[in-house]
């Protein structure tokens, strides 16, 4: 009872971009960078008293490794009249993606290392550029503000991460890295520029995690 | 380590006191023998830079692209870069002079805060010929859509000269391009806001700078798809064409009477639109135009395999109302398409400015398809 949606049209993009922000959250880090190429097929499924499942069929690419490409099948389920809950998202890649753990390490290594906690902003500039050694920072916006709008996508929502407005590291007594981000979410259908801090921990080997999230007051 | 590298080692963090972590810059050639040399001796180091003159090389790039010195003409002006308004406003005065029976420059109007609405004519004579219409800007945060503007105004330019490309086009219609269609919101993102889109007009009773010039037209106007709230990035204005900016380009289709394709230019989302956004109801000539935009898409695909989807505004993007190709379609024009240029969000509205040009070539390979299909299909 699933009904084929066209792919190019609004409600297919939607959700796929919610569930872009769910799997860079998940498997994004400072060496790798998930990007939509193509979707493929959707399809959505109305259930009585829960709400509207969609079913995606993605095509992905690694931003740092152009060649890759990487199928990955997704379901994205909307409940009903819930406007505060999260959209449920499952996620299957297909095949491996590049292994990540040697970027990984000398990034965490190089942060560790540094004697000044990192402070940047403007990721891009208003001409688009990223210092090269900053984009791995740009990646780790990425997996947080991908939590943010995993979190915030609504049938009626397309966000997209616009600019790091501010990132600032913070030293922790633990192993992990924490990086406090004021991102701009660009959220298409009301053509909104959103402030939202987000805290953001990272590990080589346990990944990350968004510690809190909330929207920023107006910003400039 | 400096006395086994007789080369020089650059340190940009000396050494201090043990324990504390140390900066080189290393040159390639002693890359292998310092690296080899660290791990027998068990250092342990990172990449911080893989190549820095690579870094250096781009930053002088940057710095004379925005050495705020204006190009003598437009052939050392700098298309792959994003310019400022008077850059632009100056690249428009330096065309027409160097094209003066091609080129000229019309005053539309004045904006909000009076800066003067330029459109360039492009004529090789007649009079009020059959005519194409390319706006560029109106959102002023869509910086790639002026930047392509200006390049297709030299491409026009260009082809003219060589007696390719648009040159046959150019003898039966004309073609006139608003660059800096929103020169106001332009200005802001230059100086204030980066992410600016609307007008900066301030009417009786908002709270709020600004109304969005694509919800200001007279299609639709104030339906749902647009907000009649003034702090809204979709504020659609106390009525239609309140925004002088909208209201120069009514008045200029209006008058002209003779104008035969229409095409508004926004980024990002890689898209190609046509009417209508404010209603369900398919345009009456949706077949023609649907064809039309998948021609388009295929050629503008052809070039750098970048892939749009299209389709009316309403089934593919979002409903809209008060929207440009809405009224200009219901005006009689009916080749009227709005693109959304590169790219699907990962820059966003900060594209690089190296994918400026790709983006502009592609484009005006879509174009032409649309152009040629109006000569073609003159009604």
């Amino acid at each position: 009872r699933a009904m084929e949606l066209p792919p190019g049209h609004f409600p297919a993009a939607r959700a796929a971009a919610a569930a872009l922000g769910y799997l860079r959250y998940l498997r994004g880090g400072p060496g790798r960078g998930l990007r939509l190429r193509e979707l493929r097929r959707a399809r959505r499924q109305d259930i009585d008293d829960v709400g509207h499942k969609y079913y995606l069929e993605l095509e992905l690419e690694d931003v740092l490794d152009k060649d890759s490409t990487v199928s990955c099948t997704a379901e994205v389920l909307y409940h009903l009249g819930s406007k505060s809950s999260a959209p449920d998202v499952q996620v299957t890649v297909q095949g491996e993606l590049r292994s990540t753990e040697q970027a990984d390490q000398e990034f965490y290594n190089w942060i560790r290392s540094l004697e000044k906690e990192l402070v940047a902003e403007n990721i891009p500039d208003s001409h688009g550029n990223v210092p090269p050694e900053l984009e791995p920072i740009h990646l780790l916006a990425w997996v947080a503000s991908g939590y943010v709008i995993w979190q915030n996508s609504t049938e009626n929502t397309k966000l997209h991460l616009a600019q790091v407005k501010h990132v600032k590291q913070v030293k922790r007594s633990d192993e992990d890295l924490q990086f406090d981000f004021v991102v701009l979410l660009h959220e298409m259908v009301s053509q909104e520029v959103l402030p939202w801090q987000v805290t953001l921990l990272w590990h080589p080997q346990h990944g990350a995690r968004v510690s809190q999230s909330r929207a920023a007051g107006a910003g400039s | 380590l400096i006395s086994i590298f007789p080369i020089q080692l650059d340190f940009w963090l000396a050494p201090r006191k043990l324990g504390l972590p140390v900066d080189i810059r290393v040159p390639f050639r002693s890359l292998q023998a310092l690296k080899a040399h660290l791990k027998a001796v068990g250092v342990s180091y990172s990449v911080m830079i893989e190549n820095v003159q690579a870094l250096l090389d781009d930053e002088r790039m940057e710095m004379l692209r925005s050495s705020r010195q204006l190009a003598r003409d437009t052939t050392t002006f700098n298309y792959a870069a994003y310019h400022t308004i008077d850059e632009i406003y100056s690249f428009m005065d330096m065309l027409v002079a160097e094209n003066p029976n091609l080129v000229s420059k019309l005053e539309i109007g004045r904006s909000t805060e009076n800066r003067p609405l330029y459109v360039l004519k492009f004529s090789t004579g007649g009079t009020n010929r059959p005519a194409i219409w390319i706006d560029t800007g109106i959102h002023s945060r869509e910086w790639v859509t002026q930047a392509s503007g200006v390049w297709f105004a030299k491409k026009i330019v260009q082809d003219h000269a060589n007696n390719e490309g648009v040159a046959s086009i150019l003898e039966t219609m004309d073609i006139f391009l608003e660059i800096v269609t929103n020169p106001d919101g332009f200005a802001y993102t230059h100086t204030t806001n980066r992410m600016w889109r609307k007008t900066r007009s301030k009417h009786a009773g908002a709270i709020c700078v600004g109304v969005d010039p694509n919800r200001n037209w007279d299609a639709g106007f104030g339906d749902a798809g647009a907000s009649g709230n003034s702090c809204s990035e979709t504020y659609h204005g106390p009525y239609p064409n309140s925004e002088p900016e909208v209201k120069s380009i009514v008045d200029f289709v209006k008058s002209h009477g003779n104008i035969k394709a229409f095409v508004s230019i926004h980024s990002y989302s890689q898209l190609l639109l046509y009417p209508y956004g404010y209603t369900e109801t398919p345009a009456a000539d949706e077949k023609e135009l649907h064809e039309l935009a998948a021609k388009a898409v295929a050629a503008l695909s052809s070039l750098y395999g970048t892939s749009f989807e299209y389709g009316s505004i309403i089934t593919t993007i979002y409903r809209a109302s008060g929207s440009t190709v809405d009224w200009t379609y219901n005006q009689g024009i009916k080749y009227s398409f709005t693109f959304e240029l590169r790219d699907t969000g990962r820059y966003g509205f900060l594209l690089p400015a190296k994918q400026i040009v790709p983006t502009a070539e592609e484009t005006w390979l879509a174009l032409k398809v649309i152009m040629e299909h109006a000569r073609d299909n003159l009604y």
